[in-house]
Parts: C-alpha cells; sequence; structure tokens
C-alpha cells in the first residue's frame, strides 16, 4: 500500500506497512481517503528531528479528529530516517490524525515496555520517493505561533493525498 | 510508623481505573500512615471548588473518610489542579500547604513541593506560571462564570494535544536543572527534597556546596500503576502499585 503526500514543496511517497501496524495503517489510510489532509499543514517541524503534520489547517486551525487508537510501536520498527510514525499526546494510546516523518535516527523514539514512557511512537511506513522534500521542508523557517512552537513561518501545505494499492 | 507521599494522579472521570486503585489505596494502606502528602496534580485538571461533579463528590468524600479515620492529609496544588481551595480542603478534611513547605518527617526536614518551580529551562512555562499563579489574576479567575472557565480549561490543555515526539532539548528542559536544585537545597538549608511532576521517579544525589550530600526524591505518576513513597524514621521506599487486572 502506498500513499503519495502532494506537498507545495513537492510529492512524498509513502509505503505503508499494514502487516506490521494494521490499526495504524487503517487509520492512516481511512483519514486519506476521506482528504481529511488535503489542505493540512506540516505545522510542527523541528530540524535535527522530525517533521509533524496532518493535524491543523492554515492559520493553525486545529481539525477535529475521530477516536484514538491503540500503540501498535511493540512492532518495534524502529524511528529511523525516512521512517513515518503516529504523533500523539502522552497518552501513549492517543493517536488520531497527527504523524511525523523523521528526518534523523531517533532512537529514544523507539518502543521500549509498555508503559507510560517505554511505549514509543508507532512506525507504520517509510518514505520511498521525495526523501529530498522532506529535507526541504525539514530546512524551512520556523518560530511561535500562539501556543506552539516550532511552526513553519511560511505554510507547508499538504494540497491533497492519493492512495494506490500495492501492485503485487 | 510510616508516612506516605504522592502525586501526579491525574484523576479524572476519563480513567475509572485510576480512580478505582486510588480508592484502594485510601481504604487500605494509606490508613495505616502517620500522613499522607499529596504533592499535587491529584486531579487532571480543576477549575473551581464549586465545580461540583459527581466524581469530584466521590473523591471529596473518599479523602473525607481517610481524614476522618485520623490519618491527616496535606496537600500542595500541581500546575493542573492549583485552584483548589479552602472549600474543596474543608470539605474533604485536608490541610492546603504553600507551594514550598518543609516538613518534619521523622526528625528530617524535608523541602516538599510539586516540583514544576525547579524545571527551571522551561523559560516559556516560567513565565506562564508566573501570570497564571498571579494571585490577584486568580482571584478574578475564580470569579468568572463555571462555563467560561471550562472552555478555559479546554482550551489550555488542547494546547499540549498530539504535541508528542519531544526532542532531546525539550525533554531536558522538562525535568528538574541541577541549578534549580542546588538553589532549593542551600536556600532551605536541608538535606532532602521529595517532589513530583516530572512523572519520572527516581532517587538522586546531589553533591551540595556543603560538602554533605542530598537526597532528591521524585515520586511517579498513576498512568499504568499507582506511585507511593514510603518514609520512616530510618529509610525509605519509592514503589508501585499494579492496577488489578478486571
Amino acid at each position: 500500500m502506498f500513499v503519495t503526500l502532494h506537498t507545495n514543496h513537492g510529492d512524498i511517497r509513502l509505503q505503508l506497512f499494514a502487516d506490521k501496524a494494521p490499526e495504524t495503517v487503517a487509520n492512516f489510510l481511512r483519514y486519506a481517503e476521506k482528504n481529511f489532509y488535503d489542505n493540512t499543514i506540516f505545522h510542527r517541524v523541528i530540524s535535527n528531528f522530525m517533521i509533524q503534520g496532518g493535524g491543523f489547517e492554515p492559520g493553525m486551525e486545529q481539525k477535529p479528529t475521530d477516536a484514538p487508537i491503540k500503540n501498535e510501536a511493540n512492532n518495534k520498527l524502529p524511528n529511523k530516517r525516512g521512517a513515518i510514525a503516529m504523533a500523539r499526546t502522552q497518552d501513549p494510546h492517543s493517536a488520531t490524525c497527527q504523524f511525523f516523518i523523521n528526518v534523523n535516527d531517533n532512537d529514544a523514539l523507539n518502543f521500549t515496555a509498555e508503559n507510560m514512557h517505554g511505549w514509543g511512537y508507532c512506525v507504520f511506513g517509510e518514505v520511498v520517493e521525495g526523501l529530498h522534500v522532506v529535507d526541504a521542508i525539514r530546512d524551512v523557517k520556523t518560530g511561535r505561533s500562539g501556543y506552539h512552537s516550532d511552526v513553519p513561518v511560511e505554510d507547508v501545505i499538504i494540497e491533497r493525498t492519493t492512495v494506490e494499492a500495492a501492485a503485487e | 510508623m510510616i508516612t506516605r507521599f504522592i502525586s501526579d494522579l491525574h484523576l479524572s472521570p476519563s480513567r475509572p481505573d485510576m480512580t478505582a486503585l486510588f480508592v484502594t489505596f485510601l481504604r487500605s494502606e494509606a490508613r495505616e500512615s502517620d500522613a499522607l502528602y499529596i504533592l499535587g496534580d491529584l486531579f487532571d485538571y480543576w477549575i473551581g471548588d464549586d465545580d461540583q461533579t459527581p466524581f469530584h463528590r466521590h473523591i471529596i468524600q473518599e479523602l473525607r473518610q481517610l481524614t476522618d479515620s485520623g490519618v491527616p492529609c496535606y496537600f500542595i496544588a500541581g500546575n493542573r489542579d492549583f485552584l483548589i481551595g479552602q472549600r474543596f480542603a474543608k470539605k474533604a478534611g485536608l490541610t492546603l500547604l504553600p507551594e514550598l513547605f518543609i516538613a518534619d518527617i521523622y526528625g528530617t526536614p524535608t523541602l516538599l513541593l510539586h516540583g514544576d518551580t525547579l524545571c527551571s529551562d522551561d523559560i516559556g512555562y516560567q513565565r506562564f506560571r508566573k501570570v497564571i499563579r498571579n494571585p490577584l489574576l486568580l482571584g478574578l479567575a475564580k470569579r468568572l462564570p463555571l462555563k467560561w472557565r471550562r472552555g478555559l480549561a479546554h482550551k489550555l490543555r488542547s494546547g499540549s494535544k498530539s504535541n508528542q515526539p519531544l526532542s532531546a532539548e525539550q525533554l531536558k528542559k522538562m525535568d528538574a536543572t541541577e541549578v534549580a536544585v542546588q538553589d532549593a537545597f542551600s536556600r532551605y538549608n536541608i538535606k532532602r527534597i521529595i517532589h513530583g511532576h516530572t512523572h519520572q521517579p527516581n532517587v538522586h544525589e546531589h553533591q551540595l556546596a556543603s560538602g554533605q550530600i542530598g537526597t532528591r526524591i521524585v515520586l511517579g505518576d498513576w498512568y499504568e500503576q499507582g506511585s507511593i513513597l514510603e518514609v520512616t524514621a530510618d529509610t525509605f521506599i519509592l514503589r508501585s502499585e499494579a492496577l488489578s487486572s478486571d
């Protein structure tokens, strides 16, 4: 299964691991297929860490989400450069629509144990094309916006997404 | 002869399992304590003593049973429940302590605090705290209609929604700093500090300027288990209590 994020910086093509993170992939596809991610932004960009998006519209308007999903980070897929994982609150099982793409190997985000500090962040896919687009986004200028920090000064927009079933 | 300390329970109607664990604790081992200290964030949020839901009444009633049984209970406000006031305290039978309090625990002067003020690298939060904990503003806030306060609390909480993962720098900012800890040890001339807030239960030893060793005990949160510190005249144990599986 592949999903492409068409951003104003270029396309990011993702391969999703439905076998490793079935609920997380189903959740992401459900949002993508109902065009939830169209006209959302990468609202949190930390250049040596990750780029996060999928929950806000331009102007930092937060979108209402579906119910949170369970954390499948015990699949032990690593948060390495290019891996996409679910963002969440402090509660391990609180991911909804927001995701992030690791721009470095972020070992500290990996699953270690089923407790609040050890659950980590569930990787459910990886960038197969357009890593240079991810790198272009990580380098944008950021600042504060209301309660939020690390917000790109100029909107990084996901214009639309396309979903394609795996050819195999 | 045991004094018990807890913090960061973040009780809310959405976590009946944790509420049940707390109630069990209050009805059992808490009863065997010389005193119970709650060092903040007992509730996930508290918008004023006039917000009386069945959930709040239940917790108050359980605390009351403990204090009526003769166990004194002390409370220091956390960053989530600093609007707790005398009305709540009176009903629950507990004593509100100031944000920094030196308690004599079996002869050892011990500084008790929630712990958020020790995270001095988080300049944004410290600035926010100064504003929001200003007595004048607090007095005004308490006069706002309950509905407004609910809305405000919701807005503040949603500010921290899906804000994770945190980078290494951000995580560091959320922990107590050596500077703030050293300052607390020397300013109050004590050798033991107990606090919560960081959700990183641990026992830290600090080399003090005086040449002595200061002990800092950090309480754990009640998220996937209960976390209790038991202090006796000679020693202490920082332990966790599992949630029952049913």
